[in-house]
């Protein structure tokens, strides 16, 4: 992969939580590098450093070493107002739990960001997001009125809304059922495929990982391998095999 | 501005979680506005003597009134604005920043506070009236004419909202201290240790609290004046109540170790309840805060009263009714706010354990156990804050008595500790008794 094109990169990336022999190494230097346009997977067991990951990579917490650049920029250093200001104009989330404002319709979640960052969401723009995840018609809905799946396409909306460099979804499809979460990775599939957006998912779903481009697996908090064009199959084997691998 | 954009929707929202701010402000406006015209009518035509007295209960009542709304207030605001660890995590994920959660929480308070208040010098208008013929009647002051409102009820509803404005600031720095996540602040860590200016603060108000008694034991005792000692002793309970309360996450789990040999007994439910106590007192010391300062200076103020109304030798000097209806007003204001908090944060509790109690019931708990576990915290929050509380009021109790010639057990009165600790005792319990009772009952506790 070509470091220049890369939207985000992570070097040697480390993080401690607590201290002295209680201690643990919830990475234990990672070193990635992810392109513009690419859809990658992240996978691993539990405990292996996935999440983590996502929120050092998201300057949600700083790492205990190394560094995070994002779109050219090296933000470890950044105070937390300023990493704040970086995610609402360059990082899209979308989690397992969606985490919709319960109290805000469809069409006000997905403009949301905009208005922390202090601007007037354009409402073409939000119903033209709305449209492309196929909830046109839902814009005035509140999220209780909604199923799991058009939550998360919501979500997908409000990750889009401010043009992002790189989409960050933590187990997006975690808590839907198969045929929902076809059409979710679907979605997110096409937002790489026709805006030309980059995608990172973490998850423990070799079906899910199937849609990416390259898949990376961790373990104990350190890159055990990566596969390009992955299938299902070919990445259960894989996550099977993972122990061998670090052994 | 964004944040009052999402403000007024989240309030439209959770109304339900702001009824206790909304209570507590209404009622302290109410309150304090009443008093607050008393001292606009006093400024007016009136006699010098009466003036005096009106303007000294404003002042009183005023002073309380303020202390115990920024209490409340930061206690309600704090526990709604905790309950939602995972929302403003989401805020700031998405991108607001920490000054801009502040603000979210700061408009939502404002907003709240802003009706109640309003309304609450609404009631306090006609309130003012009826509190100045109440003292006319009883021949406090002379028969002056009611002349206030137009300027004391803004100020005080401006007033309120400086102190609304204090525990939203609380309660706003809370919330965003750490990184942000949308995951729910870890539960597994245990009792987070106790703040240490918490404790300094504590040992400053019980040792301010004890000084006084030594003051007016050797000192304001033998002063010409018998309400000098009042002066010196009166808020002794209620600061070493406040003292006591601080410490409370320390106290309470020392409580349950001692009452452990009793909790044995019974289906599980009290053994739960003693490590409950122990191991999660950061939790109930919400509770226990409000119980302790209830006890403490209601007892502690009433013994009071009653001491000086049996000593005082002779023709009662100037300004007695005052003072006995001063420190009844303030014992009332004291009681009603400490109740409201005992009820909001053992509902904020109840809430915040859906889920372990959930697991209680997956484990093989029924859910009368469930109920009756609570329910045994409930009693022993209770138990350790009307300990607590009588120890307080003693700061008030024995010096006074001491400086009055009563000795250090009061003559008269004796019954109403007890009365009060039970009443204590019983809206605690009934709150937790109603509180988990709607928690299990509904089918919120089988669903995750």
């Amino acid at each position: 992969m070509n470091a220049s094109t890369a939207v985000l990169e992570v070097h040697d990336l480390a993080r401690t939580y607590g201290e002295g022999t209680g201690s643990v190494a919830a990475l234990a230097g990672v070193s990635a590098a992810f392109a513009r346009g690419t859809f990658t997977a992240v996978m691993g067991p539990s405990g292996s450093g996935k999440s983590t990951f996502l929120t050092c990579a998201a300057g949600l917490e700083p790492p205990t070493s190394g560094r995070v650049v994002l779109d050219g920029a090296d933000i470890t250093d950044w105070d937390e107002e300023r990493r704040t200001r970086l995610r609402r104009e360059r990082i899209g989330f979308v989690f397992q739990g969606f985490h919709l404002m319960p109290y805000l319709t469809a069409a006000q979640n997905v403009g949301l960001p905009l208005r922390l960052a202090g601007r007037r969401p354009d409402r073409v723009r939000v119903s033209a997001l709305l449209e492309r995840v196929g909830l046109g018609e839902r814009a005035g809905h509140l999220p209780a009125a909604m199923s799991g799946g058009q939550r998360q396409r919501v979500a997908i909306a409000r990750a889009l809304v401010a043009d992002p460099a790189v989409i960050l979804a933590d187990e997006p499809t975690g808590a839907l059922d198969s045929a929902t979460a076809a059409s979710v990775l679907e979605l997110l599939r096409g937002c790489v495929d026709e805006l030309g957006q980059t995608v990172v998912m973490v998850t423990h779903d070799p079906v899910a990982a199937a849609y990416a481009d390259t898949v990376l697996f961790l373990v104990d908090g350190r890159v055990a391998g990566r596969m390009d064009r992955p299938t299902a199959t070919a990445v259960a084997g894989q996550l099977a095999r993972l122990d061998e691998w670090v052994a | 501005m964004g944040m009052v954009w999402l403000a007024v929707r989240s309030l439209r929202h959770r109304y339900a979680a702001f009824t206790a701010t909304f209570v507590a402000v209404l009622l302290g406006t109410a309150l304090m506005g009443s008093f607050a015209t008393l001292v606009e009518t006093a400024a007016g035509p009136v006699p010098a003597q009466d003036a005096e007295s009106l303007t000294v209960m404003g002042a009183v009542v005023g002073g309380w009134g303020a202390v115990i709304v920024l209490f409340s207030v930061a206690s309600t605001v704090g526990l709604t604005v905790g309950q939602r660890d995972v929302e403003i995590g989401l805020l700031r994920t998405i991108g607001a920043t920490p000054r801009q959660a502040r603000r979210l929480v700061r408009a939502e308070t404002l907003v709240v506070c802003l009706v109640a208040a309003v309304l609450g010098a609404l009631l306090a208008a006609a309130g003012g009236r009826a509190l100045l013929a109440a003292l006319v009647a009883g021949d406090v002051v002379s028969d002056v004419e009611f002349g206030g409102g137009a300027v004391s009820l803004p100020l005080t509803v401006v007033g309120i909202l400086q102190v609304c404005l204090v525990a939203a600031a609380i309660a706003g720095r809370r919330a965003t201290r750490g990184p942000a996540s949308v995951t729910a602040a870890d539960d597994l860590a245990g009792a987070r240790p106790i703040r240490r200016w918490r404790v300094a603060l504590a040992l400053v108000l019980i040792a301010y609290g004890l000084g006084m008694g030594v003051v007016t034991v050797t000192v304001s005792g033998n002063s010409d004046d018998p309400y000098d000692a009042m002066a010196t002793s009166g808020s002794s309970s209620l600061l070493v109540g406040v003292g006591l309360a601080l410490l409370g996450p320390l106290l309470l789990p020392v409580g349950a170790r001692l009452a452990r040999p009793f909790l044995g007994g019974g289906d599980g439910a009290g053994y739960l309840a003693g490590y409950t106590a122990s191991r999660r007192a950061h939790l109930l010391g919400g509770v226990l805060g409000p119980v302790v300062v209830l006890t403490s200076g209601a007892v502690g103020t009433l013994m009071l009263v009653g001491a000086d109304g049996r000593t005082l030798v002779g023709e009662p000097p100037e300004g007695t009714e005052t003072i006995n209806l001063l420190n009844n007003v303030v014992v009332g204001m004291i009681s009603l706010f400490a109740a409201i908090m005992v009820i909001n944060s053992f509902a904020a509790v109840v809430a915040h354990r859906r889920a372990e109690l959930r697991q209680l019931w997956l484990v093989g708990g029924t859910r009368a156990q469930i109920e009756r576990s609570v329910v045994a915290e409930a009693a022993l929050v209770a138990a350790v804050g009307v300990v607590l509380g009588l120890v307080g009021s003693l700061a008030t109790i024995i010096p006074f008595g001491l400086a009055r010639g009563e000795g250090v057990l009061p003559d008269g009165q004796l019954w109403l500790p007890p009365l009060l600790v039970a009443g204590v005792a019983a809206l605690t319990m009934l709150t937790a008794r109603t509180l988990v009772r709607r928690a299990t009952r509904s089918a919120a506790i089988l669903i995750p």
